[in-house]
């Protein structure tokens, strides 16, 4: 198959106007087109409809208040009451990767979550965060979140060097797990889309109302890998504060 | 596969990191404090709501009760009112009776009084009748003229015969 028709071709990252910073290249590409999109997006929405700040809420400013409550929710419902100062973060998070993800799932708009640098990053805030966190609430004890107590003491040479794999691995389940899905999301559509065209007569019908339900399955995904993010934030920083 | 392809590592970490950083301080400074206050506002006015419902519903409550004092009162009122007008009438009626009872007396004792004078008086008349039709029929029959005083005599020794 030639490259320019491949399904990862989609993935390539084109610079937009090529910018040099200290012998680093930064230029501003279609991912990052893609992110000041979403931005733009996150934050016009959020202003414009809350603006009027009307007691009873227009239909836009109830999506808004809807999200914020969701997010809310979610992170008193893991973390409770120390929860709230990291509000913003999550919600932050959230919105970022959902509408980064609905931003992908329009026909050829770059999807900057299926990159592993950049869901990397991401885990990477949470992880180095959320470890500083919890040695700044329980100081040196925090290390006993590898020893699980109420285990045989002959288990602990086995069960602690799998804890603390685990906790390093943070970082990557979370990256990879965001960047895997909307990997294979896309690459998936690509694939179906290149048999519509290649199919003879009307067969390609088939593929393309596979297209169709797949594009639904996607903004599934696209919604809940958000999610699956913003839980498993709100979850490590619950443990940030309560050890096993 | 392009993900693995260094060259553009750095500057998706570095628009990453100023997206993400705008849209992290935006939201916490901007966006997300106008709608606590919104929420918050719409929960002082639902609590705001509720509680002088509750007040509300606590004057009603008061002023049905007064309501119901009242109705109390006025039926123990108009209880009386009745009771009171019955004694009343009760009384009058038993006094008017009693008068009555009394008037009947007298007009019974009077009449009787009445009736015993008249029959005296007819007795005493009886009795110049009795010597009248005597001196009458003894002058008639017998060609007799007899004085008053005799007839008298005899007819007082006769007396307790008729009477």
């Amino acid at each position: 198959m030639a490259a320019k028709d491949s399904p990862l071709k989609q993935f390539e990252i084109d610079p937009i106007s090529n910018i040099e910073l200290g012998g680093y290249n930064i230029s501003f590409t279609n991912s990052s087109f893609a992110m000041l999109i979403t931005v733009l997006v996150i934050t016009i929405f959020l202003t414009v409809t809350v603006n009027t700040r009307s007691i009873i809420p227009s239909r836009m400013q109830l999506i808004s208040e809807l999200m914020y409550n969701f997010i809310a929710q979610l992170l008193s419902d893991t973390v409770g009451d120390n929860g709230k100062r990291y509000f913003p973060f999550v919600f932050s998070l959230f919105m970022f990767v959902l509408i980064g993800n609905m931003v992908g799932m329009i026909p050829y708009q770059f999807t900057f979550t299926s990159h592993i640098i950049v869901t990397f990053a991401l885990a990477a805030v949470v992880f180095i965060g959320v470890t500083i966190l919890g040695f700044i609430n329980h100081g040196i004890k925090f290390f006993t979140f590898f020893y699980i107590p109420g285990v045989p003491f002959y288990m602990h040479p086995l069960l602690i060097p799998i804890e603390v794999i685990s906790y390093l691995s943070r970082p990557i389940s979370l990256s990879v797990r965001l960047f895997a899905n909307m990997l294979a999301g896309h690459t998936l559509l690509k694939v179906f889309a290149g048999f519509v065209v290649s199919m003879p007569f009307f067969t390609g019908v088939f593929p393309l109302a596979f297209i169709v339900a797949l594009t639904g399955l996607e903004i599934l995904i696209a919604f809940l890998q958000a999610y699956v993010f913003a839980i498993l934030t709100c979850l490590y920083i619950n443990d940030a504060y309560h050890l096993h | 596969m392009p993900q693995l392809n260094p060259e553009f590592f750095v500057s998706q970490l570095f628009w990453l990191a100023v997206f993400f950083t705008f849209l992290f301080v935006f939201l916490w400074r901007v966006s997300l404090p106008r709608i606590t206050t919104v929420l918050e506002k719409r929960q002082n006015k639902i609590d705001e709501n509720l509680s002088s419902a509750k007040e509300l519903q606590e004057q009603a409550m008061e002023i049905e009760k007064k309501i119901n004092d009242q109705i109390n009162k006025a039926k123990l009122e108009t209880d009386g009112k009745i009771k009171d007008t019955i004694n009343a009438l009760q009384e009058g009626v038993s006094s008017q009776l009693s008068s009555l009872d009394k008037d009947l007396e007298k007009k019974v004792s009077d009449a009787e009084r009445e009736i015993i004078k008249n029959k005296n008086d007819q007795m005493k008349n009886i009795n110049n009748e009795i010597a009248n039709i005597t001196k009458l029929t003894v002058g008639k029959i017998a060609k007799i003229e007899l004085s008053d005083n005799e007839i008298n005599k005899v007819i007082e020794t006769h007396k307790g015969s008729y009477n």
